[in-house]
């Protein structure tokens, strides 16, 4: 093996050629479904048709729905369009559709994997496969385990013949930490936690990325980036959007569960972790872990103090009017349902001692903003005379995700004129349009890691567990209560989230 | 994609430091505020009046994805009467949802008379510090004049286009001498650089372990290419042979058909390079192992490219993907994002002049 694939490597220059991944098959469990259509397809023929993908490369989707493989690829095709943003060409998309198959089958039948791994040996001798195989969960999280345990017994938890055998395991992990570590538990069973990718494709997303190059490769912003320097940090991932039309699945997940225990905690992570020894897998998520159990723990008779849950009611979004949660289709009209959450989080290590994180995520805000701002202190002391310095505010850092990615600093300068009155400005860089080239979309940036076996931008096992179990007593405090406080959509959040930062003298920014 | 492009209304001879100043202006918004100067390196192009709004169009959608101060030298020695003019413009993307413009810079030099042979004078004080300095000349250059020598003197890489000139072999040697010479800027040509898809495509053709090793046992190749694409052609096989590991050994011309013998790992290697229709610059690369035969080519009127590979009259493996866009911005934007000397084109280049001068 080794010595073919040195020969192989004669004509990939790496230095200027993409690097392209194994031969493989991506196989999709609930392949009916609008992921498969909205985002992996398209994803996976973006890539191949700009040639990240080897030549040896097949899809197979199952799911309950009968259809034949020709059905299933027009029923790609048909919506194709929608999602790619180069266009279809007719020419690329018979070649690469002659390697979409269907398989159809319940996956709660043990039957159904007996097919699979017969269907995929015929695969692997008719596309050049090589036995290497990532099996995409895209199904209801409640089979996530039975289709595991049934790739297990087939024996479909190895690759044939000396390939790699993946597992995606898509978000939600789990409802709360019991039902996650079962999840972790069983999905362990079978497969190891090397083969396991549990998805966030927040991660995917260049924007996200880049918090870390900014931290890293910078050697100016690490030395302040600690509680000697900053007074406290802001992290809000806000939206203008309500829940439309996911209302039945809104009121069983709820803000924390769909927002916060996922993409805030990770931008939380890669906030306050510490500088990794190396952009690989198990460096980088073994400080994120660190992170994760440095946080203290919300005592669970006091998460008023830490927490507040937000439901939006009717208001105006960028002239338009708009309903109120409790409007929404398919949603209790009683509903306690959290479409906000504030928390207070503090980082208990030595970097992040007494340093407040105020973290905040919603839905229907005045607009769409991701942002993380570092607070620094107050100059200790001023020389310049009081009235002078009523504009000067203490400086902040701004990283700001989205919508429109840069760095911003406040700063204090001195108002051209006679005396010395001061001012705060704000020096704006966007580097996020320093390069307009386009950035991937996130799913084509985690597909092509799945081929190519790094699993950096993944969630590990112990990551999803610690984000759960620092909300564990939030959500168990708030599925006895019954109280939510209300905000008007279009407004940042109700008045008790302001509540959390006043007491220190602290407010929410703008964002 | 850039959204605006401001120019400054004042032109003619201009010093440096009225140049800057009248950039800053460029920058500032009706409003009253600033837009950004968003930089990632300095681009000197230099060209003639002819090329020049072609060249000049090229920069600007570069700025999009390579912010830069590009100083654009209109070059025109033959003037009698020495003048030097400065044009000022600025690329500035659409501003939306209220935050900040960024703009590119460009500053075009019409050099004429005795100034033009002294670009490098011009040039120099309008990089912006601590960036790196690409050199491009989109047209024909000489690398052994006294001018070119001091403006790679300012840049950490050269661009160059081998086919620019009628003589597409004379231009292989020079850049190979330049090349050769060492010490100075590192070097990319375009044509090279519009290879990477076809490159990436025959290498993905062996990226199977069972056919890799048909790589060694490569007994011919053909490469059919338009009378533009003369040196991919011939930079295509130089990286074959010089990455397969074969010798050249004899050249047979017919006209502009070529017969190359190589020395490979697995006995003799016939090479034939051969015009085709003037479509596409490359046409078709055949690769030929005792088992199988390996085929990559382009449809005429069409942007895809097919990969085939054959065991005797059984396809075995066939795909269809998009060759990229090869228009001239999106040539020098790829040699942008590459820094340092390109080692892999450098033993491409050599084995290519081998070929052309056995």
């Amino acid at each position: 093996m080794a010595d073919t694939q040195a020969l192989q490597n004669v004509l990939r220059d790496e230095g200027r050629l993409p690097r392209v991944p194994d031969p493989g098959v991506v196989v999709i469990f609930g392949a009916s479904g609008d992921l498969t259509s909205r985002k992996l397809v398209p994803a996976l023929y973006e890539l191949a048709s700009e040639r990240k993908l080897p030549m040896e490369f097949a899809i197979v989707g199952i799911s309950r729905t009968e259809m034949s493989h020709e059905e299933f690829r027009e029923k790609l095709r048909g919506t194709l369009e929608e999602h790619v943003s180069g266009g279809v060409s007719d020419d690329v998309w018979e070649s690469f559709s002659s390697g979409i198959f269907y398989l159809a089958g319940d996956s709660k039948e043990p039957e159904t994997y007996g097919e699979l791994k017969d269907f995929l040996r015929d695969v692997d001798s008719e596309r050049g496969t090589r036995g290497n195989r990532a099996f995409y969960l895209s199904a209801s999280p409640s089979l996530f385990s039975t289709i595991v345990e049934n790739l297990g017994e087939a024996g479909m938890n190895e690759g044939e013949d000396g390939g790699w055998s993946r597992l995606v395991v898509e978000k939600p992990f789990g409802r709360d930490l019991g039902s996650a570590r079962d999840l972790n538990e069983e999905i362990r069973r079978h497969f190891d936690e090397a083969q396991i990718y549990r998805i966030d494709h927040y991660l995917g997303k260049e924007t996200v990325q880049n918090i870390m190059a900014l931290r890293f490769a910078n050697g100016i912003f690490e030395p302040i980036w600690n509680q000697h320097y900053v007074d406290h940090v802001q992290i809000t991932v806000a939206e203008d959007i309500g829940v439309g039309t996911r209302g039945a699945f809104y009121e069983e997940a709820g803000a924390l569960r769909d927002i916060v225990q996922n993409h805030v905690m990770q931008v939380l992570c890669l906030t306050a972790m510490e500088p990794p020894v190396a952009f690989d897998a198990e460096s980088v998520r073994e400080e994120k872990v660190k992170v994760l159990k440095a946080v203290r723990p919300i005592p669970e008779d006091e998460v008023e103090d830490y927490a507040v849950r937000g439901q939006y009611t009717s208001g105006w979004i960028w002239g338009e009017e708009v309903r109120g949660y409790r409007e929404e289709e398919e949603v209790d009209q009683d509903s306690v349902t959290e479409t906000y959450v504030a928390l207070r989080l503090f980082v208990d290590n030595w970097r992040w001692a007494g340093v407040p994180f105020f973290l905040r995520a919603g839905k229907r805000m005045p607009k769409k903003a991701t942002e993380i701002a570092i607070q620094f202190h107050s100059s200790p002391h001023t020389p310049f005379a009081h009235q002078d310095t009523e504009g000067l505010e203490p400086n902040v850092l701004v990283v700001r995700v989205q919508p429109e990615e840069g760095v911003s600093l406040k700063i204090g300068a001195k108002v051209p004129g006679a005396g010395f009155e001061v001012s705060s400005v704000n020096m704006d860089l966007l580097y996020g349009t320093a390069f307009l080239e386009q950035a991937p979309d996130a799913y084509q940036r985690l597909l092509l890691d799945l081929m190519l076996g790094d699993p950096t931008l993944f969630i590990r096992a112990d990551e999803a567990e610690g984000a759960w179990g620092i909300l564990d007593p939030v959500m168990r405090r708030w599925a006895e209560g019954k109280k939510v406080e209300f905000y008007p959509a279009g407004t940042w959040g109700p008045e008790e989230a302001d509540g959390l930062l006043k007491r220190d003298g602290r407010e929410w920014r703008r964002p | 994609m850039i959204g605006e492009t401001r120019k400054s209304p004042g032109n003619g001879p201009m010093s440096v430091s009225e140049i800057e100043h009248e950039l800053g202006k460029l920058r500032a918004n009706d409003d009253g505020t600033l837009a950004l100067r968003s930089s990632v390196l300095n681009l000197i192009v230099v060209t003639d009046e002819e090329s020049a709004p072609e060249v000049t169009r090229s920069v600007s959608n570069l700025a999009g994805r390579y912010p830069a101060r590009a100083i654009v030298l209109i070059s025109d020695p033959d003037d009698p009467n020495p003048n030097v003019d400065a044009q000022l413009s600025a690329f500035c993307n659409v501003r939306g949802g209220g935050g900040a413009q960024v703009c590119a810079e460009q500053v075009t030099i019409h050099a004429e008379g005795p100034p033009a042979g002294h670009l490098e004078s011009l040039a120099g004080p309008l990089l912006i510090p601590d960036l790196p300095v690409f050199l491009w000349y989109p047209g024909a250059f000489s690398p052994h004049s006294p001018e070119f020598a001091a403006m790679s003197d300012l840049a950490d890489r050269v661009i160059l286009d081998s086919a620019a000139r009628e003589d597409r072999e004379d231009s292989l040697r020079e850049i190979a001498a330049l090349v050769g010479r060492g010490g100075g800027p590192a070097v990319g040509d375009l044509q090279w650089v519009g290879l990477s898809p076809w490159r990436s495509l025959l290498a993905d053709a062996f990226g199977s372990p069972e056919r890799a090793g048909d790589l060694e046992k490569i007994a011919s190749a053909e490469v059919l290419y338009a009378p533009g694409g003369e040196c991919r052609a011939l930079l295509l096989v130089g990286w074959l042979a010089s990455s397969l590991g074969w010798n050249p050994k004899g050249l047979e011309r017919d006209g502009g058909h070529r017969r190359v013998e190589f020395d490979g790992p697995s006995g003799s290697v016939a090479v034939e390079l051969s015009p085709d229709s003037p479509d596409a610059r490359l046409r078709r690369v055949r690769l030929r192992s005792p088992e199988h035969t390996f085929q990559v080519s382009r449809h005429r009127e069409h942007r895809e490219v097919k990969t085939t590979v054959m065991r005797g009259e059984e396809l075995v493996a066939e795909r269809t993907v998009h060759l990229g866009h090869f228009d001239l911005g999106v040539l020098v934007g790829e040699e942008l994002q590459f820094r340092g000397r390109d080692e892999t084109y450098e033993a491409a280049l050599r084995t290519a002049v081998e070929v052309i001068d056995l």
